[in-house]
């Protein structure tokens, strides 16, 4: 939920990386970590279970320095993907802001990758959101593997599975290697803030 | 032949490192039966000793992971990064109310001895005390500890810390959980369940109303009887819900009746969900728009 402090010209917002589980929620998070040192305001905090599943979420504040005026803050955060953590899932996604959707590029999660993506407008449903309208930004992620020869579904069919309708952002990233992950978090932020400005006119004129 | 068993367990051994499991299984009980198949292949059996260890140690994984416990109790650190993160009052909203949220969210992520410490201080608070309560006597029956959670009634009772209207509905709160855990023959002295008769004014001790999304009636009578029907709430407005119930469902509108009182409501809130009562306040058919012929139902929540 986003925080406005408009005498300080501050703000907060919140991102969360959703998705199914094992589809490298924590890996994107743990990658800004790394890449961001200078923009990440102190620790990132994983609660995990078990396999290094994420049990509750996991959380990673940032600090972006000015922008149109407003000094920018956003919080960063995972949901647990798997699907016995319903609740948690939705508990960690109240007063959400933004959302990454995390697709799992592995020919064998093709029907995870829906079904998380239906549970996520439910979820936004419930809290009187729109998947629609949200900011919202997908990544099919694990494009590395391509290269090694495991089954990958192709990006298109992705598209045509997940955001035939949506007509959502999206990008191919990789995790692992970093890459399209930089520009994932951008993409969101981007948007992120276009609809807070949009609903909240926070920008210097 | 061999290239393509090759390749499947490669890919199970992809998956298992990414925490697939079930994936790798699959892939391992195809290699199983592709090799138990075939006739060409030279010491199948020594292959498929091989595999079935592979199986073996993914299946001792999986109970590792399905043993694990969901609430561990976490560092003060993290549980105070809870309670920060996720109690949503906005800056005009009191401490104290920003405290409780925090605390309930403790609650919700299983950190009950943290939630029940924050509960505590509440009770000292007023306008908070009420809430702190029934949330202390939810938290020792979550951790399955019925005993605190009938001392602190008694202690609460003894030192005349609440209304006698409030301890009442303590007190209902407190049989409606236990009767929903299935808690009621660990209770010493059972007591009858009292009859719940929520007045106008009870609902006016400073609490606010939570956000519905969503109801579940459970029918006693009638059509539906034994049975729960779910419904989405369209509009809210203090303690009245909206809700919709298409032409289409004639038995369940034979059913409502203006005043009709609904006895087992779940009403789902973004926080929890909370057992309850309600009563028809209207009930009127939709003479235009997208909804027409459908129904919208007003129920006002009695007690939650
Ligand atoms: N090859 C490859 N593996 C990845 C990539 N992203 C994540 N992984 C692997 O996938 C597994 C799961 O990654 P996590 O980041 O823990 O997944 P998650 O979405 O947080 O999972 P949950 O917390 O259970 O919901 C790990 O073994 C990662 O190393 C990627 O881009 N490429
Ligand atoms: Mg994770």
């Amino acid at each position: 939920m986003a925080v406005f402090n408009l005498k300080k010209r501050e703000i907060e917002c919140k991102i969360v990386f959703y998705g199914p589980g094992r589809c490298g929620k924590t890996t994107n998070l743990e990658y800004i970590f790394r890449a961001y040192k200078k923009q990440v305001e102190g620790e990132m905090v994983s609660i995990n279970t078990e396999g290094d599943r994420t049990l509750f979420f996991d959380f990673l504040p940032m600090e972006l320095g000015k922008i149109k005026g407003c000094d920018v803050r956003v919080q960063l955060f995972t949901v647990p993907g798997q699907v016995h953590y319903s609740s948690t899932r939705k508990l960690v996604l109240r007063g959400v802001d933004g959302i990454v959707f995390v697709a799992d590029s592995l020919d064998v999660r093709r029907e995870k990758n829906m079904q998380s993506l239906k549970d996520l407008q439910q979820n936004l449903k419930d809290y009187g959101l729109n998947i629609f309208k949200i900011p919202l930004v997908l990544q099919y992620n694990k494009r590395d593997l391509a290269n090694t020869g495991m089954p990958i579904m192709s990006l298109e069919k992705m598209e045509k599975d997940l955001n035939r309708q949506l007509k959502a952002a999206s990008l191919p990233a990789s995790a692992v290697t970093g890459e399209g992950i930089g520009k994932t978090l951008q993409e969101s932020l981007k948007l992120t803030l276009q609809s807070l400005q949009k609903q909240f006119n926070w920008a210097q004129k | 032949m061999s290239k393509k068993i090759k390749s499947l367990l490669q890919q199970a051994k992809l998956y298992r490192s990414q925490g697939l499991m079930g994936e790798a299984e699959k892939k391992y009980k195809l290699v199983e039966e592709l090799i138990k198949e075939s006739d060409q292949l030279p010491n199948k059996q020594k292959l498929l000793n091989g595999l079935s260890k592979k199986i073996d140690s993914l299946n001792k994984e999986v109970k590792a992971i399905e043993s694990a416990p969901t609430t561990p109790e976490m560092s003060e650190h993290v549980n105070e990064l809870i309670k920060k993160l996720f109690s949503f009052s906005s800056k005009e909203k009191n401490e104290s109310e920003t405290a409780l949220e925090g605390a309930i969210a403790l609650a919700k992520f299983g950190q009950f001895e943290g939630a029940l410490e924050e509960f505590g201080k509440l009770l000292k608070v007023k306008s908070q005390k009420f809430s702190a309560a029934k949330n202390i006597l939810r938290c020792h029956l979550e951790m399955g500890d019925i005993e605190s959670a009938t001392d602190q009634m008694e202690k609460w009772e003894k030192d005349n810390m609440f209304s006698s209207d409030q301890l009442e509905k303590i007190t209902v709160f407190f049989d409606d959980i236990v009767d929903k855990k299935g808690l009621r023959k660990e209770l010493a002295v059972s007591k009858e369940p009292e009859e719940k008769v929520a007045s106008e004014d009870e609902l006016e001790n400073g609490e606010e109303f939570l956000d519905i999304s969503a109801v579940a009636i459970s029918f006693d009578s009638g059509p539906y009887k034994g049975e729960q029907i779910e419904l989405d709430v369209s509009f809210q407005s203090g303690n009245v819900i909206s809700l919709i119930i298409s032409s289409k469902d004639e038995a369940l509108i034979e059913n409502m009746k203006v005043d009709a009182r609904l006895d087992d409501v779940h009403f789902y809130s973004p926080v929890a969900i909370f057992r309850g009562a309600g009563i028809v306040s209207a009930m009127t058919q939709i003479k235009s728009g997208p909804k027409k012929g459908d129904y919208s139902l007003d129920i006002k929540i009695e007690s939650l």
